[in-house]
């Protein structure tokens, strides 16, 4: 088995707003980063987050100060969240913006010249940063600038696929070129993974093609701890039609804005649900009101509710709503004068690789941020909160890698390990009979979607715990590539990240079946009274490569729940 | 309901297997609302898993998907499939194949990294930063980039050296220049990146998924500034803007010119159902007075009143182009004057232009200029004589032309009248209505033929090398004639048929001869 092996001092395996966070910060202490991306750069998901990122400056609203940041996101994650890193989120957030606009970006602004801050679900003041609603491209195109600054090695379109350790060390991954099919393995002092979230997963969707969950899948394979993998979210407002479009995110500014929510009667149902917030109470429970709508057949044609913006001036939507009316625009329809028909869709994992105070793991060496790690939400993540996690999280992590790395040499390698790897990699494209990736993958993502989903119950999470123990035995090692091509072969790809789906799924629905009352995103139709939940979930693979599931208590310093 | 289907042709590809490429034919089951993108998937999930393209977001948010949709670079995620047509899907150009729709993006790279694509600066900034939303509306425009390089693939200078780095790459420069945090002479990087090289085709701004006026916001602006900070016009260029200012006219006068052989500013016919103004413009006032002269012979034969100012000025799209913004905006205010005197003394209330580069200057260039300027908008409608015919008089109302022209005609479509004035298929309607014509449409009849934008009078070596380009596109239409409406294209493309058979002719010439021969009978 041939292989190529790249030495580097810290590898960050992702580009998104973490991974390209992370690889800045490292590459300040004068070391050799790389960082891989299974896209080319620039391209990644956060490319695509669109209402903004959150962060307590009070340059709308005088009062609000981290304190506030911090409560609101407590309670919005249904006191889940691991608190010691909320608080560095919300202490954080302000100088990492500075930092993307000392990079560039361009933010909009308040008449006096500041970032300007409009209104975002569940947040007590005027929160969130924003340009227009493309908010997550600004940020993308600001790291992407800030990248080809530095001295990071960029190595897109590379495809980790194991975590290699070398005792409780992390000595690096093995990777594929996707261009050329060439295998590859990367040395490093320190790995930071910011591999993104997994929403792929899910039949519908608003995630990007990449986000599989390949880097909880390697995580757990590696024995990692994770977090919380039973809380999903699922944004209330995706895309109904057409098919094709079906998940894509409707952004929560266009609710921020003033955007309201009306059922098949015309009715602003809701009313009856949360009047306090309304349209802006939580997306678990925005989500929620929708089903129950759809559910009791009050819905829109397609199985949905409406988004209604034609009471706002025009000049409003045009100037912070412009991709909403692009896309669609791309349906048919005008959203000054028509409403969109919208429906939840799943849009962000809450849960992940569990991380320290220093964005580390418990494996050494192998520190973590963004999406991929779990804690900082809670239950239920507060819009706007994702970005600034990714920036946050992102340079701590590069730090501390670099820090780790600074003070060790390379670790040795198993060289069996990368073999094995390589040659379950091959067989995938020497198999004469088994299952297409496309087929297997539609399996699963209709078994999620339909069985542990907004409203879960006992014997469907069940149902989907047996199903993916079983398509992990049966369907996984039989998977098989129909053209037997290395060079940019995306049956390949698929083929590949099939595992990682499997063991994120199953995580999600372990996790879900374990716990038997209602939190957060996590809502139980059989909801146990007794279980108020207050605990995490906690994953790791057992001796026996088994998935062990524990529950933890709660991380607190200053908010105890009610 | 039935399902629709249509035949997709996939460029495919593997360097490592294949000695060449070839095209694959797909089935595709048509979808309402259906993408690009869909039907790719669609190929990947039924057909063959292996095909590779790239893809992330879905919805023009990332840029991965761009690929040439029928001849012409779109990202592939908001490119509506067209159930009547047939698809041709092949990769981008310029860059080498990895496999199928995948290209190596190396020479991009490259390229972004040359530019030093960063805000730069010379100190740390105070946070927070002060910045006000007036110092950013320009860049906040132009940095919707996405980076799908779909431009890039189009740009006909591009296509013919990466002595330009292309659309993309010159909006970042514009990017950077505008935005006031940058400390770095972007001007001058703008001048080394080729910035003159931009024919102002307006092909990446037509195509663009952000809608990016690169030709406007990025191209025109370097070059302003470039005049600005005293860089000098190639001799060509200058040479034209001397004259612009001296005499109103581009060019120097050489035979008798149209506004001094007519006899009269008023053309004027009995119950006329219309009544226009002329704007000549340089080219046909100064070197085709026979297509002035046909002009107002096809509007007073469709009874329409001529209007001729004999004053009028040029436009000085040269200055507008090349960022002579002094003489720019002093022609546009002297052509506003003279032809609103006209408006004001004769009653009317419409210019028509049969220069596709007038046209789009006085409307896409005076028009905003004269009426920011003065808050009030202009006092008559510009229409380019095609669009006049078809729109105004309407396609029912036009006296037939009855003279047979029996000849296969294809037609050059002027980038400043297609993507620059909106006027698509007007000429080739009035075309279709000669009798005898046989009408060949031209794939790539929307190519730059390398002429605008102060090309040819600053670099004629590229300005000939993008139209022998636009040469093979021509012969391979397998037309006997190819007809325009822009005096600057009708120049260029006679110069390069020279050693053809091919003839090069202007749309009113063509039907007043059409007319003319129709009387004989
Ligand atoms: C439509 C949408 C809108 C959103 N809007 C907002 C918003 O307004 N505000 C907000 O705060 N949050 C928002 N979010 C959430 C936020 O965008 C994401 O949580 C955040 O961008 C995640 O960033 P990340 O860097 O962790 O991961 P990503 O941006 O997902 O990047 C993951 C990276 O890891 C790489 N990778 C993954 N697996 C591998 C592998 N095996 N090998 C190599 N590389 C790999 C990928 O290639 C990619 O580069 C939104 C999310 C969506 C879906
Ligand atoms: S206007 Fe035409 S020539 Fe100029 S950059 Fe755009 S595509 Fe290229
Ligand atoms: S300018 Fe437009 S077409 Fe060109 S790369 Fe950017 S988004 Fe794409
Ligand atoms: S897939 Fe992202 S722009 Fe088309």
């Amino acid at each position: 088995m041939n292989y190529k092996t790249i030495l580097c001092d810290v590898l960050v395996v992702g580009a998104g707003g973490a991974g390209c966070r992370a690889a800045i910060e490292a590459s300040r202490h004068n070391l050799d980063v790389i960082m891989l991306s299974k896209e080319l750069l620039g391209k990644a998901h956060t490319a695509m987050a669109e209402g903004g990122y959150n962060v307590s400056l009070g340059n709308v609203d005088p009062d609000d100060n981290p304190e506030t940041h911090f409560k609101d996101t407590i309670t919005g994650g249904n006191f889940l969240n691991n608190q010691k890193l909320a608080e560095i989120l919300v202490r954080d957030a302000s100088e990492r913006v500075f930092d993307l606009e000392e990079f560039g970006a361009v933010f909009d602004r308040t008449p006096e010249g500041k970032i300007a801050q409009r209104p975002f679900g569940k947040q007590s003041w005027r929160r969130t940063a924003y340009a227009s609603d493309r908010t997550g491209s600004e940020i993308m195109v600001t790291l992407t600038e800030a990248i080809r600054k530095t001295s990071v090695r960029v190595f897109d379109e590379v495809f980790a696929t194991k975590i290699l350790l070398e005792g409780d060390r992390v000595a690096g991954v093995t990777a594929i070129d996707l261009k050329y099919g060439d295998y590859l393995v990367f040395r490093a002092k320190a790995v930071v993974m910011a591999t993104g979230g997994a929403g792929r997963v899910y039949k519908v969707t608003s995630n990007a093609q990449l986000d599989v969950g390949d880097g909880y899948g390697m995580a757990f394979t590696a024995g990692c701890e994770l977090v919380d993998m039973e809380m999903v979210q699922f944004h209330p407002t995706g895309m109904v039609k057409p098919e094709s479009a079906k998940g894509r995110l409707v952004t929560e500014a266009v609710r921020g804005e003033g955007g309201i929510l009306l059922n098949s009667e015309g009715e602003r149902f809701m009313h009856r649900y949360y009047p306090e917030v309304m349209e802006l109470a939580g997306r678990d429970q925005v989500s929620r009101s929708i089903m129950t709508e759809v559910l009791e057949g009050r819905g829109s044609p397609d199985d949905g509710v409406y988004l209604s913006i034609s009471h706002l001036p025009r000049s409003i939507i045009e100037f912070r709503l412009e991709s909403m009316i692009e896309q669609f625009e791309d349906a048919g329809v005008d959203i000054r004068d028509q409403p969109m028909q919208v429906s939840p869709t799943c849009h962000h994992f809450m849960g992940g690789i569990r991380i320290n105070e220093e964005s580390g793991t418990n494996i050494i060496g192998l520190y973590a941020a963004g999406e991929c790690t779990g804690g900082v939400h809670g239950g239920n993540r507060l819009g706007g909160n994702a970005l600034a996690d990714t920036q946050v999280f992102g340079a701590l992590a590069g730090e501390n890698a670099a820090k780790f790395a600074k003070g060790h040499s390379h670790t040795g390698f198993d060289r069996d390990t990368v073999v094995r790897e390589f040659e379950k990699l091959e067989s995938m494209l020497e198999r004469k009979e088994g299952i297409s990736p496309a087929d297997a993958r539609a399996e699963l993502t209709e078994l999620m979607w339909e069985k542990v989903q907004i409203f879960r119950r006992e014997e469907d999470i069940e149902y989907a715990v047996k199903e993916l123990r079983r398509i992990e035995k049966e369907v996984v090692p039989n998977i098989k590539v129909d053209v037997q091509v290395k060079r940019f072969n995306p049956g390949w790809h698929q083929a590949i990240e099939f595992e990682h789906m499997v063991t994120t799924a199953r995580m999600v629905a372990e996790a879900a079946l374990m716990r038997k009352g209602s939190r957060g995103a996590h809502y139980r139709v059989d909801g146990d009274p007794n279980d108020k939940g207050y605990y995490n979930i906690v994953i790791r693979k057992g001796k026996d490569g088994e998935m062990e599931l524990r529950k933890e208590d709660l991380v607190i310093t200053s908010i105890t729940p009610l | 309901m039935m399902t629709k289907t249509i035949k997709a042709k996939v460029f495919r590809y593997n360097p490592d297997l294949d000695n060449e490429p070839y095209f694959q034919d797909f089935d595709i089951e048509y979808e309402s609302g259906m993408t690009v993108l869909d039907a790719l998937l669609q190929i990947q999930d039924k057909y063959d898993s292996s095909l590779a393209f790239r893809w992330e977001c879905r919805g023009g948010q990332c840029g991965s998907c761009a690929v040439k949709v029928n001849t012409i670079a779109r990202i592939a995620c908001r490119t509506k499939v067209d159930p009547n047509e047939n698809l041709i899907l092949e990769p981008l150009e310029k860059m080498p194949v990895i496999k199928d729709l995948v290209v190596d993006m190396a020479q991009t790279t490259f390229r972004l990294r040359r530019i030093r694509p960063y805000v730069a600066r010379d100190k740390k900034p105070e946070r927070p930063e002060i910045i006000y939303a007036e110092e950013i509306e320009k860049v906040r425009e132009i940095r919707k980039c996405i980076e799908c390089s779909a431009c890039l693939s189009n740009c006909p200078i591009v296509h013919e050296t990466w002595d330009y780095p292309g659309p993309m790459i010159i909006r970042q420069i514009a990017r950077l220049e505008l935005d006031p945090r940058d400390v770095e002479d972007r001007v001058a990087l703008a001048m080394n990146e080729s910035v003159y090289s931009c024919t102002t085709c307006k092909m990446c701004e037509d195509i663009c998924p952000k809608k990016i006026k690169i030709p406007s916001l990025a191209v025109e602006l370097l070059r302003a500034k470039a005049v600005e900070a005293g860089y000098p016009l190639a001799e060509g260029q200058q040479g034209f803007l001397d004259s612009i200012n001296k005499t109103g006219r581009a060019v120097p006068e050489k035979d008798a010119p149209l506004l001094k052989d007519i006899e009269t500013a008023e053309f004027l016919v009995d119950n006329p159902r219309g009544r226009v103004a002329f704007f000549t413009g340089c080219l046909i006032d100064y070197r085709m007075q026979n297509t002035g002269k046909a002009l107002i012979e096809v509007l007073n034969r469709n009874g329409i009143d001529v209007i001729v100012p004999k004053e009028q000025w040029c436009c000085a799209s040269p200055a507008f182009r090349t960022g002579d913004l002094h003489t720019a905006h002093a022609a546009a205010k002297r052509v506003t004057e003279i032809f609103e005197e006209a408006a004001d003394k004769y009653n009317l209330d419409t210019v028509v232009v049969a220069c596709a580069g007038c046209g789009k200057t006085l409307r896409e260039d005076h028009r905003p200029f004269i009426e920011e300027g003065r808050g009030e908008p202009l006092k008559y409608e510009v229409y380019d004589l095609a669009e006049y015919m078809i729109q105004v008089i309407g396609k029912e109302n036009i006296v037939p032309p009855k003279g047979e022209i029996k000849l296969k005609i294809t037609y050059h479509e002027p980038c400043h009248l297609g993507r620059g004035q909106h006027v698509y298929d007007e000429p080739v309607e009035l075309l279709k209505m000669i009798p005898g014509v046989k009408y060949i449409e031209d794939p790539y009849r929307n190519r730059c033929c390398g002429a605008g934008g102060g090309v040819r009078a600053g670099q004629r070596e590229l300005s000939q090398k993008i139209a022998n380009t636009k040469k093979e596109y021509i012969e391979a239409t397998g037309a006997e004639m190819i007809t325009t409406e822009c005096p600057f294209c009708t120049i260029q493309i006679t110069d390069i048929l020279q050693e053809t058979d091919i003839q090069t002719r202007y749309i009113p010439d063509l039907l007043a001869e059409s007319y003319r021969k129709g009387d004989a009978k």
